[in-house]
């Protein structure tokens, strides 16, 4: 049987060593592809290696805090906010890079036709992909936690600060990935994909490195109000600096999560169009 | 101490309604601000404070559509400047509908400390409403002063294990899968039987 299956799904059969039904379908088949998106993103030793990029950007972070007398002197809340915002856009930056891959980077491979001969349902393919991107963001978040433990956990905040950024961080990052994914999927590039969706995130992440001053004038506030990224922040900043609660933040939330509901329309428009050649 | 901060300690002392002593007795709308017993004797950065408020018309009419606002004075000398309440409180202003003559309205004020130095601070009102026009502008609390220390909130001794041993912990593994991955690759005699 394995002989007559398709690469991808063969492979990961193999690899997993468990069971997976043949033709997997819906739900299965999505979980196979997440597994063994994951499981190259977490265990192969070229996938291991942005992990360990985000660990040397997280700790040169914490050690600038230590060593530099002005930011040692920021208050706790302030410096969890910062790492915050900083893992987002770690996570963000990953996801996108995932996203682009995983439709682009098939196509560049040449391995694309063969997983879409797979007998797969396009919307199970589009759920295995986001499920990498989720395992990935999973391991990014479990890294940051020492972290935040290290510079946070002398103040104030510190878990409502892990609470906003799993429930606010998620669907930011995640919508990055579908962005990803689509334009990977558009393009046929894994590189084309990656140029265009690294625009669009340091466009949005703007605001990280803007001042409020800047954020005040009418432009800013407008960006505010239809940036995700802005949001995001401004929620983490409510809740983490001043100390108001997380359940308030239904505003900032329902305008990341719809702009994750227009990415994964715009991702499964463009998968399920996939033809495995240039249209 | 400069120019500037003596300037702005007669204008806090006095109150921005002080300017003349017939003006101080019209006003009707007097601001006492009293330091919560339960803050801490020597705050230092990270520390809450907290400052209750009241606002007393001692007029003969009610007064509508009170505003009161906390300013926060930073007077190191050389710094001597306003402080942008930003990160410091999420309470920048109350808006009272009516306080009647006679009558008081409190106010709560928490403030978190944000940087060291030496500050005052005072609650400011005015009001918006046709019947105190005749004031000719905000009355202020007098001002209560307060010194924040320094206080290295990153502790070191937490950070640097983390810094350094994660990362070493993640290198250790990819050299580890990179052994692994060496040892299974077959060569070329090994393919050749």
């Amino acid at each position: 049987m394995d002989e007559k299956m398709p690469g991808a799904i063969s492979m990961v059969r193999r690899r997993c060593g468990r069971s997976v039904p043949y033709p997997p379908r819906g739900l299965t088949g999505a979980l196979t592809i997440a597994s063994k998106e994951g499981s190259e993103l977490l265990m192969n030793q070229r996938g291991l290696l942005w992990l360990l990029v985000t660990c040397l950007v997280l700790s040169a972070f914490a050690l600038l805090l230590v060593s530099d007398t002005e930011l040692g002197l920021l208050d706790n809340a302030q410096v969890v906010y910062d790492m915050v915002g900083l893992v987002i856009s770690l996570g963000a930056l990953l996801t996108l890079v995932v996203g682009a891959d995983a439709i682009g980077g098939e196509q560049d491979r040449g391995s694309l036709v063969p997983l879409l001969l797979a007998p797969l349902p396009r919307s199970a393919l589009l759920l295995g992909k986001l499920g990498g991107q989720l395992v990935a963001w999973t391991a990014m978040l479990i890294i940051a936690l020492p972290y935040l433990w290290a510079v946070g956990s002398t103040g104030q905040n510190l878990a409502a600060g892990i609470a906003c950024l799993i429930l606010l961080g998620t669907p930011i990052v995640l919508m990055f990935g579908c962005l990803g994914l689509a334009l990977g999927a558009k393009f046929l590039s894994a590189r084309s994909a990656l140029t265009v969706g690294l625009v669009v995130l340091i466009l949005a992440a703007s605001p990280a490195m803007l001042g409020p001053g800047l954020r005040q004038t009418a432009i800013g506030v407008a960006v505010d109000w239809v940036n995700p990224f802005s949001a995001i922040l401004n929620a983490v900043d409510a809740v983490v600096i001043d100390s108001e609660p997380a359940l308030t933040q239904t505003t900032p939330f329902a305008v990341a999560f719809a702009w994750l509901l227009l990415a994964l329309w715009y991702a499964r428009r463009t998968v399920s169009r996939l033809t495995g050649s240039p249209q | 101490m400069s120019v500037v901060s003596i300037a702005a300690a007669f204008l806090l002392a006095a109150g921005l309604s002080g300017g003349s002593a017939s003006a101080a007795a019209a006003e009707p709308l007097k601001i006492e601000l009293i330091p919560s017993p339960s803050n801490p004797s020597a705050p230092r950065i990270g520390d809450a404070l907290m400052f209750r408020s009241v606002i007393r018309n001692d007029g003969q009419k009610a007064i509508s559509g009170v505003i009161a606002w906390v300013s926060l004075l930073e007077v190191d000398p050389g710094k001597e400047h306003p402080v942008d309440l930003e990160d410091w409180s999420a309470q920048k202003a109350v808006v009272l509908a009516q306080i009647a003559s006679g009558q008081t309205a409190e106010t709560k004020w928490h403030l978190r400390l944000i940087q060291s130095g030496k500050y005052w601070i005072s609650v400011v009102a005015a009001s918006t409403a046709d019947a105190v026009d005749r004031i000719s502008g905000p009355v202020a609390s007098p001002s209560v002063a307060f010194t924040v220390a320094s206080k290295p909130v990153v502790e070191t001794g937490r950070v640097l294990p983390i810094a350094s041993g994660v990362p070493l912990a993640i290198g250790a593994l990819l050299l580890w899968r990179g052994a692994r991955g060496r040892r299974r690759r077959p060569t070329p005699k090994d393919a050749g039987g």
